[in-house]
């Protein structure tokens, strides 16, 4: 299909109007899925214009990006720039989900860098040293400074849209290898995100003769750290697999950690 | 403007408790969306200065404020201190009774406690937007699913203009004693909500495994569980990297197996 003369369906404003829209990526945030469903609404007028009449397919596409995703909300633009080309090429829903958790994350580290860990101090420090002089200016500069940040989100997703477009024919010749590749950077990536999202930590300590064992740091520290968060995971997988529904696994996550907090047998 | 200095004491009318209260709503959606950065106490503190008709102790608030939250965020999905209403009722605190703006900080700080333990509550309820998602993406309802994303907006704004309102105007005192009275007397329920919120990923995780995880990857999760369990760093970058090796090595293995690689060398 490639080969034949490509018609578009999205136009560069449509890549315009979604870097803007990808302002309601955290509206629905919370803490199954997180961003999933203002990720979704931010590029579904363009899913939309795609599919066209196939309401089955676009149902597809939308019920794939509702699943977990939390990524920065500027370098987001660029991921949904890249997804677009590809949607627009009807590649394989298979594939788009690979290329999407494999950049998500990245995408996530490198925006935190730039805009949290760099940009939000170094500007801290300008500002607040006119704002302690009483001067305007503190306030106005870190305005335009972010305002400008927020613009970034335009050409950013215009570069994801041309990257991708530009991409996809060397992805089409390799397809297979290709997704092999990027399910293994996924779920490389998963497994580095089990261990830095989930968080479990025992409060219980065992009185042993004269000293005090903590289950935590004396036991389970030892056989492996996050050796919790990993079981855990693996125990809900396993429950998903046998079809027990999210809002179950939800419903009995929340009662067990206030019951759990309750007994001080986890801490914060 | 008359350039008062920090201790005068007023009475905040009800025109202004009303003007912050409205003009917090707004800045919180932003909060709430990460947009434009209106959020931080430099921004926020000298508009609640200029709404109370003092904007210079709102620059000093914002100065400091800000650099006290310079290294406070919410990346990786974690709730930080509010920086709104520490920053808000710094300055209500600071002109409405006799301390002086170092001494309101400490005071405001603890009204961004507060907000940070009720929006932990209303992100788990955000928890109730991930099923009526599905469904309307089950029907390729684009509206149901941006219809989603205003209702999360409009019930951010609402718990922050009625927060505020009850802080600023309506009822401080008892808003400082319910803030000690939650801390002291609740706080495992509060324990518990932030123990569910490091457990709940897992949920998204592994719908994740499900549809991803094939028994020939999982070496490649648990090398990035591994690496990112005993390098911990800020952000998931360095295990993305890693992932890119492997799905490199898998890319061009294959490639060498099936006698010569059909890929562009000039790449992307």
């Amino acid at each position: 299909m490639t080969k034949k003369a490509f018609e578009r369906a999205l136009t560069k404003s449509d890549i315009t109007r979604m870097s803007i829209r990808t302002l309601l990526n955290q509206a629905t945030f919370n803490f199954e899925r997180m961003q999933s469903i203002g990720f979704t609404a931010s590029f579904a007028p363009e899913l939309k214009k795609i599919y066209g009449d196939d309401t089955e397919g676009l149902a597809k596409a939308l019920s794939d990006n509702l699943e977990f995703i939390n990524t920065h909300n500027v370098t987001l633009a660029f991921l949904i720039g890249v997804m677009l080309s590809l949607y627009e090429k009807h590649e394989s829903l298979e594939t788009i989900r690979n290329i999407k958790v494999s950049l998500f994350g990245p995408l996530a580290g490198v925006g935190d860098a730039v805009f949290w860990f760099t940009l939000t101090p170094i500007m801290a420090g300008i500002c607040a040293s006119f704002a302690n002089d009483g001067n305007i200016l503190g306030p106005i500069l870190y305005f335009l400074v972010f305002f400008g940040c927020f613009l970034l989100r335009i050409p950013l997703g215009h570069i994801g849209y041309t990257m991708g477009t530009k991409a996809f024919d060397i992805v089409s010749k390799n397809i297979a290898r290709v997704n092999k590749a990027a399910s293994i950077l996924a779920c490389t990536i998963l497994g580095g995100l089990i261990a830095s999202y989930i968080s479990i930590n025992v409060a219980t300590s065992i009185p042993v003769g004269d000293s005090v064992v903590s289950l935590q740091t004396d036991f389970f520290d030892h056989i492996i750290p996050n050796f919790l968060p990993f079981v855990f995971t693996f125990f809900i997988y396993s429950l998903v697999r046998k079809k027990v529904s999210a809002t179950t696994l939800i419903l009995c996550t929340l009662v067990a950690s206030i019951v759990l907090a309750y007994f001080k047998v986890l801490a914060p | 403007m008359p350039k008062r200095q920090y201790t005068a004491k007023m009475q905040i009318t009800l025109f202004q408790g009303l003007l912050v209260s409205v003009v917090t709503a707004i800045i919180s959606i932003d909060s709430h969306l990460e947009g434009f950065f209106w959020f931080r106490p430099i921004i926020v503190a000298p508009v609640t200065g200029l709404i109370l008709g003092d904007l210079h102790t709102g620059l000093i608030a914002g100065g400091y404020l800000e650099l006290i939250f310079a290294g406070l965020n919410g990346v990786g999905g974690t709730i930080p201190p509010d920086s709104i209403m520490a920053a808000v009722m710094t300055v209500v605190l600071a002109k409405t009774t006799n301390l002086s703006v170092e001494a309101a900080v400490a005071s405001g700080y603890g009204f961004g406690l507060l907000m940070q333990a009720i929006s932990t509550l209303v992100l788990t309820g955000f928890l109730a937007f991930n099923k009526p998602a599905d469904n309307y993406a089950a029907k390729a309802d684009i509206k149901g699913i941006t219809r989603l994303c205003w209702i999360g907006i409009i019930i951010g704004a609402l718990q922050y203009g009625i927060l505020t309102f009850l802080s600023v105007y309506a009822a401080q005192d008892a808003m400082r004693n319910f803030a000690e009275i939650l801390e002291v007397n609740y706080a495992w329920v509060l324990d518990g909500f932030s123990i569910a919120g490091g457990l709940l990923p897992a949920i998204g995780f592994a719908m994740l495994l499900k549809v991803m995880l094939k028994v020939q990857y999982f070496p490649y999760l648990l090398a990035g569980f591994l690496f990112s369990t005993f390098i911990p760093y800020d952000n998931i970058l360095p295990v993305a990297l890693m992932g890119v090796a492997f799905a490199m090595m898998s890319f061009f293995n294959d490639g060498e197996a099936k006698g010569g690689a059909v890929y562009d060398e000039e790449g992307i």
